[in-house]
């Protein structure tokens, strides 16, 4: 087939050119050049992409040795074992074998990892107790403690969020060189990298000796990591934003203040907002990294069931992990594409009664 | 009552001379439009008078006193709008105004009842006062245009400078934005500077003309001096048959939109 073509292509490059004659005859030699010139330069690349490859190929293989995978201290049969704790298996009318939720669903219920009984039979009842209520709202704080074991991780993730959020607004304005001149913005900016430099779960070690091992380090913790990462985001945002306003301030006779509020904050509130969503659902996730070095919550659950070795009781927590981390992001990203939206905002009552009739629209798409 | 003296006044960047030399005397009150080719150096002598830019030579005395920086006192509307598009067309008119209340007040809106009527009148106007609670973001180029000169009349300044505030406006807008700057600056005895580059609009809206060419002053005038002669020394060789309609050039010649530079 490519040889068919290229014959071709060459029987009717030489009619053409006898067709032109000798008057034109400079024509072919040019185009010949420009041809040499084109395939000396794909020659050239060519050779550039095999020398790269083949160093990548060598540095990957100084990194295997590295990571010992050269030489890995493989068990199979553990790791197959391991998976049958992972997936237990049940015969259903002993003979049809069948994933066995059930005892997903039973260590779930039995550890209060998404649901606690005892603090949301204070809400739920029927006929509902005013009491009970007010004790469900004002007594025992239960909007989260409702859930449970994943409560506790989203609380951790909300309370490092709304903590961290004034300081990242203040070091992130900060650290804007058109509101403080350069070198001075390198101290708020070489303070958030620091900050940025260790990680969530370092800072939980760190807090331990001060707060004890318990959601709470871990949530102060957060708290600090949401200063360097959100107050980052939020340098990179006021980069972008335009001359034209803060000018347009500035000849108002403001103060400075005023002209950094004015000017260049209230350009890119929305932005401010998503950002925050987004690093809102990060620090979600990181609730459920340092629950794993002691801190409580769903972590917290999983790091004592993998000692204990019951594999089964480790997949029903990451099951509820998997479920708190994508409503977290479901509602997360819904608020986002609303906040940048364009569009009149729905109210909460049309965002609750339209759902059914929005989600039959999507379907039918 | 302001009066303005210009003295000299030379603005360079780097080798680029953008304002050669430039001297006049503006009494208070008069509607002046500075004319001039893109690049004449019309922007940056409002810039430099709005103390946005401080000038390589040469004086600007404001009410005798040198201009060093941006002060209340002088306004500014702008090609761009330049009004924060997240903020409703109210919030923006009052932001015009943030010189007199502290930093706590003005952001949470917190400023007497007094300087908010001030905001809304300053909407009224324009003609926006039904629009005030609408996002900036969402209105047409003129109605932007139109918050921005709101906002630059509740600073209650005693001179408006307005750089371009018609060069991105179809024909129509740029008639009505312009006869709302010139009923705010009439109502409240404002000193006006505004740059334009379409003459017909010039002829129709100034008392007095400034051209402007390669950042030198070259005439500086009332109506009846602006003559085709006048205006071919502005804009240099083109051809400016058919730029203004001789005799009723200031009713309905205005119209007509003028091809330039």
């Amino acid at each position: 087939m490519t040889t068919d073509t290229t014959d071709a292509d060459g029987t009717s490059g030489q009619s053409a050119v006898g067709a032109d004659g000798d008057a034109d005859a400079d024509v072919p030699g040019r185009i010949a050049e420009q041809f040499e010139n084109i395939k000396r330069t794909r020659r050239r690349r060519a050779l550039g992409w095999v020398g790269l490859a083949v160093f990548l190929a060598f540095t990957t293989l100084q990194a295997f040795a590295a990571t010992e995978l050269l030489d890995p201290d493989a068990r199979l049969e553990t790791f197959t074992d391991s998976l049958t704790g992972f997936f237990p298996i049940t015969n259903y009318f002993g003979v049809v074998p069948f994933l066995d939720v059930g005892r997903y669903v039973r260590f779930i219920r039995q550890q209060n990892l998404l649901y606690d009984p005892e603090i949301g039979g204070l809400l739920f009842q029927f006929p509902p107790n005013p009491t009970d209520v007010y004790v469900f709202f004002f007594q025992e704080l239960g909007i989260f403690q409702i859930f449970g074991e994943a409560g506790i991780t989203l609380a951790m993730g909300f309370v490092g969020t709304v903590l961290g959020f004034p300081f990242a607004i203040i070091f992130g304005t900060l650290g804007s060189e058109r509101v403080t001149p350069f070198p001075f913005n390198f101290i708020f900016r070489g303070t958030m990298s620091f900050i940025r430099a260790i990680p969530a779960i370092i800072w939980t070690l760190i807090f331990i000796p001060f707060l004890g091992l318990g959601p709470s380090s871990a949530a102060i913790a957060i708290a600090f990591d949401t200063i360097g990462n959100l107050g980052r985001l939020f340098v990179d945002e006021l980069e972008e934003i335009e001359d034209g306003p803060i000018e347009a301030m500035r000849t108002t006779g403001a103060s400075k203040p005023q002209i950094v509020f004015f000017g260049m904050l209230s350009q890119v509130r929305t932005a401010f907002i998503a950002w925050t969503l987004y690093i809102f659902e990060i620090n979600v996730r990181i609730g459920v990294t340092v629950g794993v070095i002691g801190a409580g919550g769903l972590g917290y659950v999983l790091t004592s069931q993998q000692n204990l070795l019951r594999f089964t009781n480790m997949m029903a927590t990451l099951l509820a992990i998997f479920l708190l981390i994508i409503s977290v992001e479901l509602f997360s990203q819904r608020l986002r594409s609303r906040l940048r939206s364009d569009d009149v905002e729905m109210s909460i009552w049309e965002l609750i009664t339209g759902f059914p009739r929005r989600m039959a629209e999507s379907m039918m798409r | 009552m302001s009066y303005i003296e210009v003295d000299g006044l030379t603005k360079r960047f780097g080798d680029t001379v953008a304002l050669d030399d430039v001297s006049f005397e503006v009494p208070a009150g008069e509607f002046v439009i500075v004319l001039g080719v893109s690049g004449s150096g019309k922007s940056t002598l409002l810039r430099t008078l709005s103390g946005l830019l401080s000038p390589t030579d040469g004086e600007i005395l404001i009410d005798g006193e040198p201009m060093t920086g941006p002060r209340p006192e002088v306004a500014m509307i702008f090609q761009q709008h330049n009004i924060i598009g997240d903020m409703t067309a109210y919030s923006n008119s009052l932001s015009g105004g943030v010189h007199r209340s502290g930093f706590l007040s003005s952001v949470l809106q917190l400023q007497d009842p007094e300087e908010k009527h001030r905001a809304l009148d300053a909407l009224d106007t324009v003609g926006l006062l039904d629009e005030a609670e609408q996002k900036a973001r969402s209105m047409s180029g003129g109605q932007q245009q139109r918050v921005g000169i709101a906002r630059a009349l509740v600073q209650q300044p005693e001179i408006l400078l307005a750089d371009e505030p018609v060069a991105s406006l179809d024909p129509g807008s740029a008639q009505s934005v312009m006869g709302y700057l010139r009923t705010a600056s009439e109502d409240r005895d404002l000193t006006t500077f505004c740059s334009l580059h379409q003459v017909n609009i010039a002829r129709k809206f100034g008392h007095r003309f400034i051209g402007l060419r390669e950042g030198k002053k070259v005439f500086d005038g009332y109506r009846d001096e602006l003559t085709i002669d006048a205006i071919d020394e502005i804009y240099g060789d083109i051809d400016t048959e058919g730029m203004f309609v001789r005799g009723d050039d200031d009713n309905d010649a205005g119209t007509d939109e003028i091809a330039t530079p």
